[in-house]
């Protein structure tokens, strides 16, 4: 059962009661005027109507205030008094009747129940009237005094209810068509087109936000006016009228138009615009309903074209493009990073092969002099890539490159296409896209679909897309290569390329750059002579990467040589370039470094360390410790720090490792677990240094390359035999490393300190002799070679230049000394050289001994 | 471990000593020569050489020392050299017979001192 609506408010219920009491009292008084019956008791009745008007007067005046129960009491006091009456009027009069109109009132005003309730007490209070008044009389009276109102009110209540519900619907279907009407303006005012209705002569009826927006004209301003005046541009007009009257003259009833037009703001500023007009018939009324889209960015439009066009095509089709081409920008943005411009273009031309679901595709890549080079090619049978440059503007590609635009090839020419091994695959469409980059043509994106395929200009666009990701990855790539390759080669001459050959010792070195570096790292290491017979060995790493951290590398290692060369103690080097790194590197800058002299005539090795991993020594029998001592901070952290040098013993065949920190750490590890590898690497290493070198990079560091550059320096003191043989430069540098590893030699030979002295005096003599034929100019180094036979000590002098003949004074003096000091000395020159044999019986025991 | 060679020059009164420490052969004894005869003025009356503190010396070393020789006496000033007994150095200089060239001391004091009484 549906609640059926109110019909009256209260106030006018109540005003219709007091009108109803006014009238009852009206025409009670009208009986008592006309003639009347005597039985009729004329001042009750007066005072029976004139309660009624005061209860009339209270309730019109009380109307807006009184409740529904209220109403109830006053109508039941309305047949108090109704009964009332006619018990002082007797059966004359037709009182009775009035109670019809109490009934009627309660039956149009209230629900049935209570007008039924009404008509009861009616019934009730004039069977009591009756029964006081004439016991006897006749039923009919009773029964014409109530059952009248009953019946007419019951139709009445038929009646109302039905116009209850007919109202009922029409203020729900008015309620509906309300919320329809917001809905339709909230969609129409929330659409990125204007909206826009005009009626037949071309004046605005409807105009919503976003034509607000678009055009710069409020609603207010447009409705009312001609459309053609407001926003068609002048020389539109007339087309605008001709396409208005075709459209409402139309008679097809659901006439619709699509327009490409051009439209005017209020500021005067032309827009292309698409607009999408209906033709609507609203009751009679012919209006045009016309949609209006601002297409004057010309890439979202043809982006919004093709989104839909891809839509209506395939949903599924274009979302697998979409997968495709967001997969290839991942591949562009994390995997490519970091690689090498050849993996990537190779990697690229698969990728996009598959983005287009083409047979083949080619990546041309652009040299300097406008030509293009196949880089990379995928699809056909696998086949040498023909690396022969294209000039731009000849064949496909160089056409593609010169248009700086793509292009569609239909059906190619077989030279047209990137390989000739992709002849078989039957080519018959191909597609150019060129790779620019700050509005250079840096290479050209080339795919090809076999028949029965054919390349559509949505792939045209696609591929547009798949090029400008490529262009920027092989843009990237090429920037890294070249600041990786200049970086590489400032490193590489910074660290020696040679390392000096040293007599008695063996040296080997490593530097391994590290796996998927970007940049170079600061990790550098130096191996020098040092004044009085001993080898500078250096180890460091420059805190940073890249240019800055090379070029920093690059000062360190002049400037360690020069002190170095200059004699300074280790302690003094290592002080001179702290100062250096404090006043000409920047804040951050920041480098450990250790500095080691190994003394072999000496047997003895010294270091400074600026916070750097110790070196390890290995010693006996591949035991090996950490040189731990002499430890400071870094470089360029303070600006007069404490280097402490420390020196240690060092034996003929023993080893140092100096390595920088790439070497031992590990991610998540404490560097002592790193420290205690190398350690127990190194006892199962080969001695000799280079071997020493190979066996610890394939143990320490990983497959693919290490997290960090790697720096690996060795240095073994080659324990003293009785055959001796070494080469040095003809320079006179050479002469104190010959001495010094004469004296190591001589002593391992059991020579007294006199006899040593003398020994390697003439031989200083031979060398220098040997080192003055050579000449200027000389290169070709000199042969020292001693062997030990029982007591006898012989050693020759090799050089491959002119003997002179002993002039008097200088040389002569030479000959002489080494006459005195040997107790042979035979000089055999030949075209090709002059050889010194010298030869002295040694005494030793006496080491101390006085002169000869 | 220093320079190869040092020279340390020091002029007392009449008499300019120079010491040289290290080694000295074909690469440093060159220039050893020209370093020591420039800075004796004309005014002193002789030169030093100390060896003390050498600890080797070649044919070139010798050649530089007969050089300076040569120079001073050309000028009348005097060359004494003091190297000490049993060293390389002094049984290189007695090999080439350098007392024939000037006089050779145990120490720097007695050179000194024989200056002194020569005048």
């Amino acid at each position: 059962v549906r609640e059926l609506p109110e019909l009256f408010d209260l106030g006018v219920k109540a005003r219709s009661l007091a009108y109803l009491f006014v009238a009852g009292a009206s025409l009670g008084l009208l009986t008592l005027l006309l003639p009347h019956d005597d039985s009729v008791q004329d001042l009750q009745l007066y005072v029976l109507a004139a309660i009624a008007v005061a209860v009339a007067a209270l309730i019109y005046v009380q109307a807006d205030r009184i409740s529904e129960w209220q109403l109830h009491l006053v109508l039941a006091a309305g047949t108090t008094i109704l009964s009332f009456a006619n018990y002082y009027a007797g059966t004359s009069t037709l009182y009775p009747l009035l109670y019809t109109w109490t009934a009627l009132y309660a039956f149009y005003f209230f629900p049935l129940g209570t007008a039924l309730a009404h008509i009861a007490y009616i019934g009730a209070a004039y069977a009591v009237v009756l029964a006081i008044q004439d016991p006897e009389g006749p039923l009919i009276r009773w029964l014409l005094a109530v059952g009248t109102p009953l019946i007419a009110g019951l139709l009445i209540s038929r009646m109302l209810d039905r116009l209850r519900a007919q109202q009922l619907e029409a203020s729900e279907s008015a309620r509906e068509l309300r919320q329809s009407e917001a809905r339709t303006r909230l969609v129409l005012d929330s659409s990125p087109d204007a909206f826009v209705t005009l009626d037949r002569d071309g004046i605005i009826r409807t105009w919503n936000v976003a034509a607000e927006r678009m055009f710069g004209w409020p609603a207010s301003e447009a409705i009312g006016k001609p459309f053609r005046a407001l926003v068609t541009p002048e020389e539109f007009r007339e087309r605008h009228d001709e396409r208005r009257i075709a459209l409402v003259e139309s008679t097809d009833p659901l006439a619709t138009a699509h327009f490409e037009v051009e439209l005017q703001r209020r500021d005067g500023g032309r827009f292309p615009a698409e607009s999408t007009v209906s033709r609507v018939d609203v009751r009679g009324e012919i209006l045009l309903a016309g949609f209006i889209r601002d297409v004057s960015d010309s890439r979202r439009r043809q982006e919004e074209r093709e989104a839909l066009m891809r839509e209506q095509a395939a949903r599924a089709e274009a979302e697998r493009v979409a997968e495709m081409v967001s997969g290839m920008q991942l591949l562009v943005d994390a995997a490519l990073a970091h690689r090498t411009l050849e993996d990537i273009v190779s990697d690229l031309v698969t990728r996009v092969r598959g983005v287009l679901g083409a047979d083949a595709a080619a990546i041309y890549l652009a040299d300097q002099g406008e030509r293009l080079v196949l880089r990379a090619a995928s699809g056909g049978a696998p086949g040498e890539i023909d690396v022969e440059p294209i000039p731009f503007g000849a064949g496909f590609p160089g056409r593609v490159a010169e248009a700086r635009e793509p292009l569609l090839a239909q059906d190619p020419a077989p030279e047209e296409l990137p390989r000739a091994n992709l002849e078989e695959l039957e080519i018959d469409s191909l597609i150019g896209v060129p790779l620019l980059a700050e509005g250079e043509v840096t290479g050209v994106l080339v795919v090809c679909a076999a028949a029965p395929r054919h390349f559509s200009t949505d792939d045209v666009n696609l591929l547009r897309l798949a090029a400008d990701r490529v262009a920027l990855a092989v843009d990237h790539a090429r920037v890294y290569e070249r600041e990786h390759r200049i970086a590489e080669t400032l490193q590489r001459s910074l660290l020696p390329d040679r390392l000096p050959h040293l007599p008695g010792l063996a040296v080997a070195a490593r530097y391994l750059p590290a796996a998927a570096e970007a940049e170079v790292g600061g990790d550098w290491y130096d191996v020098l002579s040092v004044p009085g017979g001993g080898v500078g060995l250096v180890m460091g790493d420059v805190a940073g990467k890249g240019l800055a951290a090379a070029s920093m590398v690059g000062r360190l290692r002049s400037a360690l040589r020069a002190y170095a060369l200059e004699g300074h103690a280790p302690a003094r080097v290592v002080e001179q370039l702290n100062r250096l790194i404090w006043t000409e590197g920047d804040d951050s800058q920041m480098a450990t470094l250790i500095y080691v002299v190994v003394d072999p005539a000496e047997g003895e090795v010294r270091w400074v360390n600026a916070g750097h991993p110790p070196p390890l020594l290995v010693y006996g029998e591949q035991l090996s410790r950490y040189l731990e001592g002499g430890s400071s901070v870094p470089l360029g952290v303070l600006p007069f720090p404490d280097f402490q040098e420390v020196t240690v013993p060092m034996d003929p065949g023993d080893t140092v490792v100096l390595y920088t920190d790439g070497l031992i750490e590990r991610p998540g590890e404490h560097i002592d677990t790193g420290m205690g590898r190398l350690v127990a690497v190194v006892r199962e290493a080969p001695s000799e240094p280079d071997l020493l070198c190979e066996h610890v990079l394939r143990e320490l560091v990983p497959d693919g390359g290490a997290l960090d550059d790697v720096a690996l320096l060795t240095l073994r003191t080659i324990p003293m035999a009785d055959r001796v043989r070494v080469e040095f430069p003809a320079a006179p540098e050479a002469l104190s490393s010959m001495r010094a590893l004469l004296r190591r030699w001589l002593r391992h030979g059991g020579g007294n300190e006199q006899e040593i002295a003398e020994i390697v005096t003439a031989c200083g003599e031979a060398a220098t002799n040997a080192i003055e034929h050579a000449g200027a100019g000389g290169e070709t180094p000199f042969e020292v070679s001693g062997l030990v036979e029982g007591r006898t000590v012989q050693i020759t002098i090799r050089d491959y230049g002119a003997w002179r003949a002993p002039r008097e004074g200088d040389q002569g003096r030479g000959l002489s000394l080494m006459r005195a000091l040997m107790d042979t000395v035979e000089v055999t020159p030949t075209p090709e050289g002059t050889t010194v044999r010298l030869e002295r019986t040694l005494k030793g025991k006496d080491s101390n001994g006085g002169p000869g | 471990v220093t320079e190869l060679v040092e020279l340390v020059i020091e002029e007392r009164e009449e008499v300019v000593v120079a010491r040289v420490s290290g080694e000295l052969d074909l690469a440093g004894a060159p220039g050893m020569g020209d370093r020591i005869h420039d800075s004796v003025p004309t005014s002193a009356r002789a030169l030093v050489v100390d060896f003390s503190e050498l600890d080797f010396i070649d044919s070139s070393g010798i050649a530089m020392l007969f050089g300076l020789a040569r120079r001073l006496g050309s000028r009348r000033q005097e060359l004494r050299v003091v190297a000490r007994d049993g060293r390389p150095v002094a049984r290189v200089l007695q090999i080439v017979e350098f007392d024939r060239a000037a006089r050779v001391h145990e120490t720097l004091e007695e050179a000194l001192a024989d200056l002194v009484t020569d005048t």
